[in-house]
């Protein structure tokens, strides 16, 4: 049984461990080194597992190409089970030991702590945190965000809200169910400030715990208030225990989840409950018809093909291609600060149309300000349109 | 008015649904407790593995349902023979701070174990019960509360039976009282911590299975959820059976009016924090819970 | 060469060093530790900061768990007050470090006053019981003051200066650091020649006989407490200054549970234990990491795997210490010393 085999495989890597010990680094010499951040055992991990496989894949198959610039990329990776501290002080040795041109960065909470000293060490910090606190390159000049942040996220939702309302006689009412973290928090106090602004009653806020089993009783006091749109914004892993609740206490409440709670898995983890909820996705899911699937597909399938490839693994890849055009385009001898301005030259870059085009620029580090629309219907994530939001300067940064 | 009524109705009836998974955490602890004075400071991740092997037997080895649960409840039997035999036997005697400390050892290993052979990912966990939601009265309960608590009811019937009139189980009651004299007058006190540790393996293996179903997917936060079994236990007492149920009962619902009407005052969190504070406000007043035996310290 | 300890008088009897080769051990360990941030990297001076901070807070735990015998897991709740009082008293009372960092210990001894009392009516497992409590009591009131600590967002540490010298790198930090872990270290050492420490130690040992004997249990288990947690409000307020911004994900459970690694796997009741235990404790993740890493060079799908090593070595070092040497890091020394010292004899 291969499973069997994989087994025992990882088991001898385990002993082999003693002997990676007494390995040497790689040679430093025509290699571009990037930090690498993951959480594999903390309250991410779901995600992180995926992240860091398409991280891995990707840069593997760019170097089987030949590298960059004639150069290959070495990725030194850190795992740090979601906690600040042990961030902190990967970032510290990527930058004092390993002397990383560019890190691929994690979560919400460390990428946010970690922005003083990404400035002062001029690293470009490419995160999976989608902050909207890291947009503002006066503020953080070598934070890009690697998707739609969340603040334009939500501002979308509630333009969404805006215009599918057709009563005339009071306005929408619409709540905010988020998790207890930074990650949760980062957009609600510009989307209390957006909804004020776009004419749309913001009723209740719910804060549902980071690691969630039960939501009833936040969702009973919000039925109270009987909100027609709520916005989630959680992870993939929580927000079925929502939407199964929900569909318990037979709530009305339209659902829109945020990129990173909603994707191909969602169907299946919330089951009935999950009907024609909707959500914005950010990046292409598994087998969609985008030119750059067929690569990602043939790899995966080539070296790994039993394991998962939720959405996660997409952002991977994507990511690292980002990188590597940025390498490409900053030289022979990629600096930092070279990086930064190869990453902001950035104007509408094809990311094998695994996204929406990206554009940076020194003054706005939103990479995009498109998403699309899903919904799921029948069991299955459906695409309805595209979405966005226009790229007011006055959201940069919070 | 009467909607004020239904409201809290909804959130003590929840409680009681909920409470009812709560409760069979709490029973694995205290069986181990009851029958050999360990405490097991890893109460998630016995509740984690048997989730995890639930999970594996259904759906990828694609085991039909009655060859899959009855296998996971016979890993859960070899795990609990290992967990005695390898760690805690060797420990008889030590200080207490080493047998807590150590419980924390098995459960980081059993996590670590899980994370290597399985990976991270949020697996969909099989669909065993409907999503359809019973109707108690105006109360909507999920399927899932109510099998469980009716099964948590059916343990506690059959544990207090077994308790207090089959031989074993006196002789457990036996071995938690004084192991000596216990084994003076016959009983094989390692076959019966072994015993207890298997019990209890299996207690929390239906618990997994129960909260992989609520959850609707199975990662490893699932064991944060192990903590709580804390105030249960105490409340009701960390060696009483029907303590452990009733505490469980308790706590959910304490949990779930606080979250109903205090959450919104003060800002959320306070659901996860009052079975804490009732915790201290226990021990400090009933510290042996409301069913548990009052320790005579003899000198 | 010594066999044995022959005291002639009290005052020999409670030497901290018995002969001249501890002292001078003591002053080359000194010596090097002032020259050490000269040679070193930032991440290995990184790793140093952190075990110093470690040792200052196992030696806290140690003198409430290993000599006075009562089982805290709250000591990450206590870290954490240190820590956001430090940033707090800094932020918004503008005041320095040097008055900063003992203000928020005080504070923090405030802290483990009022959770020692239930030491005085529990003990052993409830005592425990009630410490986890007291953890996710004040993880709350962190996170949800939001006022006060920003709460998940994170609290930034203003730089601490002195004499105009901000102390913003590692190397700086170094010092400040282990400036207060020497005093910490004596003043530990030395607690067990007074007589509060013997208090200490006979409530440990037998505590109905040592209240017969007229130790006051209610006022020794609060000192116990209130000096623990001193320790764990100037470790905490370290950590400040060390990561310079403050979550409250820094102080989870298993913080604490790894501080009681730490005494566990370093030997309970022993200072040099502590000691011990927070180099290892420190050092373990790191080993790992290097292992990792090195490993993922040549095989780029180990990175995966080997993280959950992490998990599974950590519980067996502590299964296998409890297992096959209780008395920890500590003990395994003194068999060393001892053989040392007395080879080629056996004992």
């Amino acid at each position: 049984m291969s499973h069997t085999r994989d087994l025992l495989v990882r088991f001898v890597l385990v002993g082999l461990l003693v002997l990676g010990l007494a390995a040497p680094p790689a040679g430093a010499q025509g290699v571009i080194k990037v930090g690498n951040l993951v959480d594999l055992t903390g309250p991410t991990s779901d995600q992180g597992k995926d992240i860091a496989q398409g991280r891995i894949d990707a840069v593997q198959y760019f170097n089987e190409k030949g590298g960059v610039n004639g150069k290959k990329i070495e990725l030194v990776s850190v795992e740090y089970g979601f906690q600040p501290p042990r961030a902190v002080a990967a970032y510290k040795r990527f930058v004092e030991e390993d002397k990383v041109v560019l890190v691929l960065g994690y979560g919400t909470p460390d990428t946010e702590a970690l922005r003083p000293y990404i400035t002062k060490d001029k690293i470009p910090y490419l995160s999976g945190s989608y902050s909207g606190h890291l947009t503002d390159p006066r503020q953080t000049p070598y934070n890009f965000p690697g998707g739609i942040d969340y603040t334009s996220q939500i501002r979308i939702f509630i333009n969404y809200v805006k215009e599918n309302w057709k009563d005339a006689s009071r306005k929408p009412r619409v709540a905010f169910i988020f998790a207890d973290n930074a990650y949760g928090r980062a957009p609600i106090e510009s989307g209390r400030a957006y909804a004020k602004e776009a004419g749309v009653d913001l009723v209740d806020e719910e804060i549902i715990p980071t690691v969630l089993t039960d939501a009833t009783s936040q969702l009973l006091t919000m039925k109270k208030k009987d909100p027609d749109f709520a916005y989630i914004n959680t992870n993939t892993q929580w927000v079925p225990v929502v939407l199964k609740d929900s569909y318990k206490l037979g709530l009305k409440t339209k659902y829109v989840v945020n990129n990173y709670g909603i994707d191909e898995r969602t169907p299946k983890l919330a089951g009935e409950a999950a009907e024609g909820v909707l959500g914005l996705q950010d990046v292409a899911y598994w087998g969609e018809n985008v030119p750059g699937m067929k690569t990602l597909m043939e790899f995966h399938q080539k070296h790994h093909p039993n394991d998962t490839h939720a959405s996660p693994y997409m952002r991977g890849w994507l990511w690292v291609i980002m990188s590597v055009e940025a390498f490409k385009r900053a030289g022979d001898n990629p600096t930092g600060e070279s990086i930064k301005k190869a990453l902001e030259s950035f104007k509408d870059f094809d990311t094998w149309g695994l996204t929406p085009p990206f554009t940076y620029t020194n003054e706005d580090h939103r990479p995009t300000n498109r998403a699309r629309l899903v919904q799921v219907k029948d069991g299955k994530i459906v695409q309805l349109k595209e979405v966005s939001v226009d790229r007011d300067m006055k959201w940069i940064g919070k | 008015m009467a909607e004020q009524i239904v409201f809290a109705l909804q959130l003590i009836i929840t409680g009681i649904a909920v409470g009812g998974v709560y409760s069979l955490m709490a029973l694995g602890f205290v069986l181990i407790f009851k029958a050999s004075a360990v405490v097991n400071f890893g109460p998630g991740e016995l509740v984690l593995f048997g989730a995890y092997v639930a999970w594996a037997t259904i759906l990828p080895m694609k085991l039909p349902l009655y060859v899959a649960l009855p296998l996971t409840l016979l890993v859960a039997i070899l795990l609990g023979l290992v967990i005695e035999r390898g760690v805690l036997r060797p420990l008889i005697g030590e200080p207490i701070i080493s047998v807590i400390m150590v419980t924390f050892g098995v459960a980081s290993v059993i996590r670590g174990f899980l994370n290597m052979t399985w990976g991270s990912d949020t697996r969909p966990f099989p669909v065993l019960f409907s999503q359809e939601p019973f109707h108690l009265g105006p109360v909507p309960v999920s399927p899932v509360h109510l099998w469980s608590f009716v099964g948590v009811l059916g343990l506690l019937a059959a544990f207090s039976l077994f308790f207090k009139f089959s031989l074993t189980g006196m002789a457990m009651r036996a071995t938690a009282d004084n192991q000596q004299v216990a084994q003076s007058l016959g009983v094989s006190v390692k076959w019966i911590f072994a015993l207890s540790w298997c019990i209890a393996t299996v207690v929390s293996t239906l618990g997994g299975i129960i909260l992989g179903s609520v959850r609707g997917g199975v990662d490893f936060s699932l064991a944060d959820l192990g903590l709580k079994v804390f105030p249960v236990v105490i409340l009701g007492g960390l060696d009483s059976v029907t303590g452990a149920i009733i505490g469980g009962v308790l706590i959910g619902v304490l949990e779930n009016l606080s979250g109903g009407y205090l959450d919104p005052i003060l800002g959320g969190g306070v659901k996860e924090v009052a079975p804490f504070v009732v915790l201290v406000i226990i021990l400090m007043f009933r510290p042996y819970g409301l069913f548990g035996k009052v320790e005579i310290e003899r000198v | 060469m010594q066999c044995g300890g022959f005291r002639t008088s009290y005052r020999s009897d409670e030497r901290i060093f018995d002969t001249a080769v501890p002292i001078v051990g003591v002053v080359l360990v000194l010596a090097v530790l002032a020259v050490v941030p000269r040679f070193a990297g930032t991440y290995w001076l990184d790793v140093l900061n952190r075990i110093g901070i470690a040792i200052i807070g196992a030696l806290g735990l140690n003198i409430l768990v290993g000599y006075t015998g009562q089982i805290s897991i709250g000591h990450a709740a206590f870290l954490a007050v240190g820590a956001y009082a430090t940033a707090i008293l800094e932020a918004n009372l503008g005041l320095p470090f040097y008055l900063a960092i003992p203000v928020a210990a005080l504070i923090t001894s405030g802290f483990g006053l009022i959770f020692g009392i239930p030491s005085l009516r529990l003990k052993g497992l409830y005592l425990a019981i009630a410490t986890l409590a007291a953890h996710f009591i004040t993880t709350y009131g962190i996170v949800h003051w939001e006022s006060m600590t920003k709460g998940v967002l994170g609290l930034m540490v203003p730089t601490a200066t002195l004499f105009g010298v901000p102390l913003d790198s590692d190397a700086r930090v170094f010092y400040l650091i282990f400036a207060l872990v020497i005093p910490a270290v004596f003043f530990a050492k030395n607690l067990f020649r007074t007589r509060v420490g013997r208090a200490f130690i006979a409530i440990r040992d037998r505590d109905v006989a040592a209240g017969v004997m007229g130790v006051s249990l209610y006022r020794y288990k609060l000192l116990a407490f209130v000096t623990s947690s001193f320790y764990a409000g100037v470790a905490g307020g370290l950590m400040a200054h060390h990561s310079r911004i403050l979550f409250p994900d820094a102080f989870t459970l298993l913080v604490a549970i790894d501080y009681l690694a730490m005494i566990i796997i370093g030997g309970l009741g022993s200072i040099l234990g502590a000691i011990f235990g927070a180099v290892f404790m420190t050092l373990l993740p790191e080993v790992l990491k290097l292992g990792a890493t090195s490993l993922t060079g040549v095989y780029p799908n180990a990175f995966g795997l080997i993280a959950s090593t992490r998990d599974i070595v950590f519980g067996l070092a502590v299964i296998l210490f409890l297992m096959y040497e209780p008395l920890g890091l500590a003990r395994i020394w003194l068999r060393l010393r001892s053989y040392w010292k007395l080879w080629p004899y056996a004992y």
